[in-house]
């Protein structure tokens, strides 16, 4: 098998059974936006608006590139917001505005 | 090229993301709120569901856990119907589970050892533990824990005999799993509550036993 | 004995109702390489296990839950008893090792 075959053939989660260093017994609180983005998780799937299996084929869908970049909840956002995009639930100018208006807030102060 | 597990892989927090000195929350935090006022001006979700799971999600940590197995230590009857079905017991017990997921639960044994991992993802029985250790939801657990699960182990200070069997068990559908430790010798006069006090979230993950001496050791 | 009094109970299940497979047979996971997304992990694909036991109820393919399927035929979930030396021809822990895994009806065959 060559690497653009195995790249498709093995997904970027799948590692079970490679070889990996020690492990290191990090944990963290989660941040207020973690633990409401987890509450969106599963409301969603509460809805069947986004199931959690569609979560996860969605996080394994931002590739092996972003997932080695991304945080756990930064993985799970993206994918939810690619997967609302995708079901034309949002639109790229109704999330590109809305992040517009969230940011304002933080540096207009309105 | 082979590939391999990541050891940074960018599953911890990143200290000064959100966190600048003016405290401006950080690109993915601002992106979750742009999605969730989205849905809920949509009227997909409400503010209100978004809230009491917030609550929900506290309500769960690995003190519930730990009851069940001190209930399963005491109780024969609740200890059967524990390991009939994980789930419709923990129900019984007041435990609600908010979600379509079943539960096995894994009785360690004098023969058997137990260990739970989700190798694809980080599916973790979080009605009854709450959320995982970010080493957990890590490369190198996940990728090591199911082709040698006894460095694993070693590596948590936990030496498990050759007789014993090292049963892993890779979470991949709808059923996840709680292991119910071994009670330590010496507890026998122990109250239900001191039972539970000893329990810890990492026993139930399989990867240490319960011992006497972890009762003052913080999660 | 009362069963010479009571007719049979004729009772014909809907396809995939009953499970294939039961606990104790064996069986090989099969070897495939689905587009988009899977839940069996490659490090199993071809493997030869015993089915532990039955999981119930039955339910719908993860694979296409993954791309929005919410309803649809179900079909059971397996838990099956790999041992390790099976697993990873290298094994190196105990030969007693052992690993179980759910595994969709469609993934099995029997041996």
């Amino acid at each position: 098998m060559n690497e653009s075959e195995r790249l498709i053939k093995r997904l970027p989660n799948d590692i079970g059974g490679l070889p990996g260093p020690p492990i290191a017994r990090t944990d963290h609180p989660l941040e207020p936006w973690e633990k409401r983005c987890h509450a969106l998780a599963d409301v969603l799937d509460f809805r069947k608006i986004l199931n959690t299996e569609e979560k996860r084929c969605g996080v394994e869908a931002l590739g092996s590139e972003i997932i080695g970049h991304l945080s756990y909840y930064e993985r799970w956002i993206v994918a939810f917001s690619n997967i609302l995009l995708r079901k034309q639930i949002l639109t790229p100018t109704e999330i590109a505005l809305k992040m517009a208006a969230v940011e304002a807030r933080w540096t207009t102060g309105t | 090229m082979a590939n391999q597990a990541q050891g940074h892989d960018h599953d911890h927090h990143h200290e000064l993301e959100g966190h600048s000195e003016s405290g401006i929350p950080g690109y993915y935090d601002m992106l979750e709120t742009a999605i969730r006022e989205l849905l809920i001006e949509k009227g997909l979700i409400e503010a209100q569901e978004i809230r009491r799971q917030i609550e929900v999600l506290d309500s769960r940590t690995p003190a519930l856990g730990a009851k069940v197995v001190a209930r399963a230590w005491v109780d024969a009857d609740f200890r059967a119907r524990l390991l009939a079905n994980g789930r419709a017991a923990c129900e019984d017990f007041g435990i609600s589970f908010y979600d379509d997921t079943l539960l096995i639960v894994l009785e360690n044994t004098e023969t058997v050892h137990n260990l739970i991992v989700c190798t694809l993802c980080s599916c973790y029985p979080r009605p009854v533990l709450g959320l995982p250790p970010d080493w957990y939801k890590a490369s190198p657990y996940r990728a090591r824990a199911v082709s040698e699960p006894r460095k694993v182990l070693a590596e948590f200070g936990t030496i498990i005999p050759d007789n014993v069997e090292i049963r892993v068990s890779d979470s991949t559908a709808a059923v996840r799993f709680l292991v119910l430790p071994r009670r330590p010798d010496g507890t026998e006069h122990y109250t239900e509550d001191q039972l539970a006090a000893l329990v810890t979230r990492d026993a139930m993950i399989g990867v240490i036993p319960v011992s006497i001496d972890q009762a003052s050791v913080p999660q | 004995m009362i069963a010479s009094s009571v007719r049979a109970l004729v009772v014909v299940p809907a396809l995939g109702e009953l499970p294939r497979f039961a606990a104790g047979m064996g069986v090989r996971v099969l070897v495939r390489s689905p587009i988009g997304h899977y839940r069996v992990p490659i490090y199993l694909r071809g493997k030869t296990g015993l089915i532990e036991s039955v999981i119930e109820p039955r339910a719908v393919d993860n694979e296409q839950e993954g791309f929005g399927r919410n309803a649809g035929s179900r079909l059971h979930y397996y838990r099956v008893a790999f041992p390790m030396t099976e697993v990873w021809p290298l094994y190196q822990g105990s030969p007693n090792d052992g690993l179980r895994c759910e595994i969709y009806e469609t993934w099995l065959e029997r041996t």
